[in-house]
């Protein structure tokens, strides 16, 4: 009776801690969404108004600043580009480590994870004196190319480690049936890892839409992504807070619903990757 | 036979690494050839030998950024995994309701960094702020936050933590509910409580994924960027600079570019190294 009651205190209290921290982890965005919709004198006020007349004035505002548009439709471009280089280019790697041994497979596993683990800027800073040359700064293709070095790497660890779960007897069965090797992957590994590379692909297109320090380095006006323009209210916080939070907003609204949408993806990709390392 | 199938690794791999070579590779070498010179992005291009690295390791400035880059990575590494094994643990004796709880407690990993910056600015305003508001009704003192050299760091390091404690959040608990349950039933069955089932059986038993994800908090805090450039961009004064906006700095507003190179050939150097003894580490604990 006692262990009982003991319980189900504890589980009162896993509830309550949950509860907080949820709303802990909520109330800022929730704040952002209110900031970007109160009028400049309501978002200073003192005591902070919870209840105030919403405007639209500063998501209509977004519509005149110069590039905003151009920004967000930068973004869809280097993310669609960024992934389909990583996904197509991946499925093709990790077969290849998954199915072969070569010589420098290992060699190339440690590649993969330096290129992966070490900081942007021993990337970035010789990229941009070689895309000033060579006439890809501050273009789509030039930014989706230099996202690659962390990228790929984390699509191709991830990709193999979905090929590792498909059954061997099926490969076997497909070799049997005179299938090469692009038939195989055609016809078993990526219709049975379809789930698991739509979580890589998901993963990716979240890391490269939300990825300020390369875009910051490498794009300037032409290819400026929606997190450098978001970047570019930060010089006057305290004058356009409103501007500032309906960027934010605008920005963040893709990814909330893409996370709604594909939450089973995210946390499949999220936790396999470090559980089976 | 087996030529033709070592032709096809090649051939599957090949793309993969002409990309790697091109974003990877030669950026690499390109910096460290570059460290050996002075170059300021004008004509003057001269070979200096180590003269970067003897005045970058001899400047104050630099040994206090490297510190601050440690505090940075050892503080919100430390809280975020606290805080992320807490909440895991919590969650996961949830029944009713567990799903959409863990729906919003991920809801900061889909938010960009820069986001997160420009949120904390509005909350942490010393004046306007609503974070100060509620402090200064509960009757406790404000906080200048971003504003001082004494409050900026540890302002930066909380913002951090609500940003990516869900990482170690959602990865612990798929660990925890992945666990085997014959010693968990067995610990119960010996009438242990939860607090000693939890201390002798499920940590001992989570050890590895803690480890792994030890290692990838501590490489990712390291490389902070986007919520100090969206903050305090390394203010007041320095304090609150680290390698990746100091290298930052140097190349994109002063065209220090063989210095930036040398920051950054340094810092990953040292990234590396905590890399090989993360791995030797974690080898031991297999082994044990």
């Amino acid at each position: 009776m006692a262990a009982l009651r003991r319980d189900q205190l504890e589980r009162a209290l896993a509830y309550l801690i949950s509860l907080a921290a949820t709303l802990l982890t909520v109330f800022p965005i929730l704040w952002l969404l209110t900031v970007s919709l109160k009028s400049q004198r309501d978002a200073f006020a003192v005591p902070p108004k919870l209840v105030f007349e919403p405007i639209a004035d500063h998501f209509l505002g977004l519509l005149d600043k110069p590039g905003f548009v151009e920004a967000f439709r930068n973004s869809v471009i280097v993310t669609a580009l960024g992934v389909a280089i990583a996904i197509v280019i991946a499925i093709f790697a990790a077969y290849s480590i998954h199915r072969f041994r070569f010589r420098g497979k290992q060699l190339f596993g440690v590649w993969l994870l330096l290129a992966y683990m070490l900081p942007e800027f021993l990337f970035i800073i010789p990229l941009f004196v070689l895309y000033q040359r060579i006439g890809w700064y501050d273009s789509h293709i030039g930014l989706a190319f230099a996202y690659q070095a962390h990228s790929l790497p984390f699509a191709v660890w991830l990709i193999r480690s979905f090929f590792r779960e498909v059954p061997l007897e099926l490969d076997d069965a497909s070799r049997i049936d005179g299938c090469h090797h692009l038939g195989t992957l055609r016809h078993v590994y990526i219709p049975m890892a379809a789930p698991g590379i739509a979580a890589t692909a998901i993963l990716t297109a979240i890391w490269i839409w939300n990825e300020l320090t390369i875009a910051l380095s490498l794009t300037f006006s032409e290819a400026q992504t929606i997190t450098v323009a978001v970047a570019s209210f930060r010089g006057y916080t305290s004058i356009n807070w409103g501007g500032m939070a309906a960027a934010s907003v605008v920005a963040v609204l893709p990814m909330l619903l893409f996370a709604v949408v594909a939450q089973k993806y995210i946390v499949k990709g999220l936790t396999l990757g470090s559980l089976k390392g | 036979m087996s030529a033709s199938v070592n032709r096809a690794a090649y051939v599957f791999i090949a793309p993969a690494l002409l990309i790697l070579a091109g974003t990877s590779l030669y950026p690499a070498i390109y910096s460290f050839v570059l460290s050996f010179f002075n170059w300021n992005w004008g004509v003057q291009f001269d070979f200096i030998g180590l003269r970067n690295y003897s005045d970058l390791l001899g400047s104050a400035e630099f040994w206090q950024v490297l510190y601050q880059t440690f505090l940075f990575a050892v503080a919100a590494t430390g809280l975020e995994l606290l805080l992320g094994l807490g909440l895991a643990v919590v969650v996961d004796r949830l029944g009713f309701g567990a799903g959409i709880i863990r729906t919003l407690l991920l809801t900061p990993l889909m938010v960009s960094g820069i986001i997160v910056a420009l949120m904390s600015k509005i909350l942490l305003d010393p004046m306007l702020g609503f974070v100060n508001y509620l402090l200064v009704s509960l009757g406790l003192p404000p906080s200048p936050f971003f504003g001082t050299t004494a409050t900026a760091m540890s302002t930066i390091i909380m913002v951090d933590a609500w940003w990516q404690t869900a990482f170690v959040f959602i990865i612990v608990l798929a660990g925890l509910q992945s666990l085997a349950q014959e010693p968990i039933e067995a610990a119960r069955v010996d009438g242990a409580n939860s607090l000693q089932i939890f201390l002798r059986v499920k940590l001992p038993m989570l050890r590895g994924v803690l480890f792994t994800v030890l290692i990838f908090r501590t490489i990712d805090t390291l490389k902070v960027f986007d919520i100090i450039f969206g903050t305090t961009g390394g203010g007041p004064q320095i304090a609150t600079e680290v390698m990746q906006t100091f290298a930052y700095r140097k190349a994109f507003s002063f065209l220090q570019m063989s210095e930036a190179m040398t920051v950054m050939v340094i810092f990953s150097t040292i990234v590396l190294l905590i890399c090989l003894l993360y791995m030797r580490l974690e080898s031991r604990l297999e082994k044990a």
